[in-house]
């Protein structure tokens, strides 16, 4: 079966001249018809521009494209007919009403004056704006917004969907509505390619996530195997009646303890055994004349791969190596 | 060929629905207000003031001016807006070729300036009491120099950027200079040989020239000139249009 997307040695540089830093340097990688594809990154790693370059906006420097099989540089007409493109912002036409935006977006597309109506209709419904269709874009709230740019994006029912960060800046609702949606297109069969800063929704929905870090890519996998392959960022959760001043430092001189993190009212102690490291925690406790509240041992997250492969230290955003630090 | 012309009809139905958005979204802006619709208006009545001019060179006057800032005004307000909002990405990302996208634009510009125009030609006819010479080629020289214009304005709209302020500055600049050199306010049989060589550069020289013709039946230049090198520069304005386009592709815009 062709793939949804095929690139091969993809490289983009902004500079003009060809000697500044590569924004995407020579990524490969193919994202599978129906997939759910995450695309992570930290900020200028190279995830917007890559999404850009597969959508027609944006020029590569070098490499190829195949979008469903259609060479991107030799005609992207077939391919445009078949993507959906959800932006960061949502580009909705706020003089427009949500019907009208629709409505154009359908006409863009050469849906039939039946078909656009009957599809609108369906996705105003779904999306929970059917009694504000008449409204302007202007009145609407961000996550409103969000929803209708989605719908826009989705009218002509595209192979393919691209949506960059679907979900910041939302109410937890409007988030949710919007997962669920992204779930519903992938059972039906539509490709979803997203970039995301959402750790934990990509691990949620996503069949298969590449990080991409300074414009390379670094890993390109399963969620589940990525955490597999990074058992050294385990960790303990422990949470205590009382946090008396300088229990960091203590924390941080156990022995197996790579790290320590407080989250909330709970410190996460990073460690390569969490067997290893029990005993003497609880020693700790019981020296220090601690009382436990809870005590949990945790498998890497994927935001603890993230992190480990961008190279950032757990719990910041330097790229200082990973040591025994107190955070 | 059944391929070719489906994808033809199709294209040029969609820059079609491009222009109507643009229609709806744009033409009751306050900055297309301004500098599409008030600007001729406030320029003609400004250079005007207690100046001898018969009727029927006010209204050619006033045309010319209505088609050139008008229609010029579209492309330099409503790309940059449309690249700030993101609303761009979309119309860039559709299913339509580069030149589709460019011909709706153009056309967006071309219908405010022949409306615009059509109000001048009221107000010629009843506040100046000037008469028309010749109302099909009125006609026809308000379209044509409509398309050229608007595409003349679409070269500062591709200018890769963000911010519509970046476009406004060069373009009127430039309207500007086109307008002091060539023949609307000094007509072109009163310029020395140097200034009437410059005029000649002008693409607005015509359009005065074309709309003298249709108001007054009479100009300097032969009509077959005037219409031929403003529908070639029409043609010719959208080189660097796409070119720019390109650009902002490479550069990210």
């Amino acid at each position: 079966m062709t793939h949804a997307i095929e690139v091969h040695d993809l490289t983009k540089n902004y500079s003009s001249s060809g000697s500044g830093e590569l924004a995407v340097d020579q990524i490969n990688f193919t994202v599978e018809q129906g997939e759910i594809f995450g695309f992570l990154g930290p900020n200028g790693a190279g995830k917007s521009t890559t999404q850009r370059m597969l959508t027609t906006l944006l020029t590569p420097t070098e490499g190829q494209i195949l979008i469903l099989g259609h060479d991107l540089a030799d005609d992207a007409y077939p391919a445009k007919r078949q993507i959906g493109l959800v932006p960061e912002e949502s580009n909705v036409y706020t003089e427009l009403t949500a019907w009208d935006n629709l409505m154009f977006t359908g006409r863009l597309y050469r849906m039939s004056k039946t078909d656009r109506g009957i599809r609108a209709e369906e996705l105003l419904r779904d999306f929970g704006l059917w009694e504000k269709k008449d409204v302007k874009a202007e009145e609407f709230s961000k996550g409103m917004k969000r929803r209708l740019s989605i719908a826009m994006a989705i009218i002509h029912k595209p192979a393919l969907l691209f949506l960059d960060e679907p979900t910041p800046g939302l109410d937890v609702q409007s988030a949710r509505t919007i997962q669920k949606l992204i779930r519903q297109l992938s059972s039906e069969g539509t490709t979803v390619f997203m970039t995301t800063h959402q750790i934990e929704e990509a691990n949620q929905l996503c069949d298969r996530v590449a990080i991409i870090s300074h414009g390379k890519i670094a890993a390109i996998d399963t969620p589940e195997k990525l955490k597999q392959t990074f058992q050294q960022v385990q960790s303990v959760e422990i949470s205590f009646t009382l946090s008396p001043n300088g229990l960091e430092e203590k924390l941080a001189t156990l022995p197996e303890v790579s790290t320590v993190l407080k989250i909330g009212d709970k410190w996460r102690l990073y460690t390569e055994s969490p067997p290893a490291l029990l005993p003497h925690l609880i020693k700790f406790t019981e020296i220090e004349n601690l009382d436990i509240v809870s005590l949990n041992t945790l498998a890497p997250s994927l935001e603890d791969v993230f992190l480990q492969i961008t190279g950032q230290q757990i719990g910041s955003v330097s790229e200082e190596p990973s040591s025994k630090k107190r955070v | 060929m059944k391929n070719f012309w489906t994808r033809t009809i199709d294209e040029l139905s969609q820059a079609w629905i491009v222009t109507l958005k643009d229609i709806k979204v744009y033409y009751l802006r306050p900055g297309m207000i301004m500098f599409g619709f008030l600007m001729p208006f406030f320029m003609f009545f400004s250079f005007s003031v207690k100046r001898e001019m018969a009727a029927g060179d006010g209204m050619a006057r006033l045309l010319a001016l209505t088609i050139f800032f008008t229609a010029a005004a579209a492309g330099p307000f409503i790309i940059p807006t449309e690249r700030r909002l993101g609303t761009y990405d979309r119309l860039l990302a559709a299913p339509m070729s580069l030149l589709t996208l460019l011909a709706g634009k153009i056309a967006v510009g071309a219908f405010f300036a022949i409306v615009v125009s059509f109000i001048a030609v009221i107000i010629g006819i009843f506040f100046l009491n000037a008469s028309i010479a010749q109302p099909a080629l009125m006609i026809a020289g308000i379209v044509i120099g409509s398309f050229t214009f608007s595409a003349m304005g679409l070269i500062f709209g591709s200018i890769p950027t963000r911010n519509p302020g970046d476009v406004q500055m060069p373009s009127t600049l430039i309207r500007w200079v086109l307008l002091f050199v060539s023949g609307v306010f000094v007509p072109l049989s009163e310029m020395s040989t140097i200034a009437r060589g410059i005029s000649y550069l002008s693409p607005l020289t015509y359009a005065q020239d074309l709309m003298n013709h249709a108001v007054l039946g009479t100009g300097e230049l032969a009509l077959w000139l005037n219409l031929s090198v403003l529908f070639l520069s029409g043609v010719i304005f959208l080189l660097p249009s796409i070119k720019l386009h390109k650009r902002g592709r490479v550069l990210g815009y």
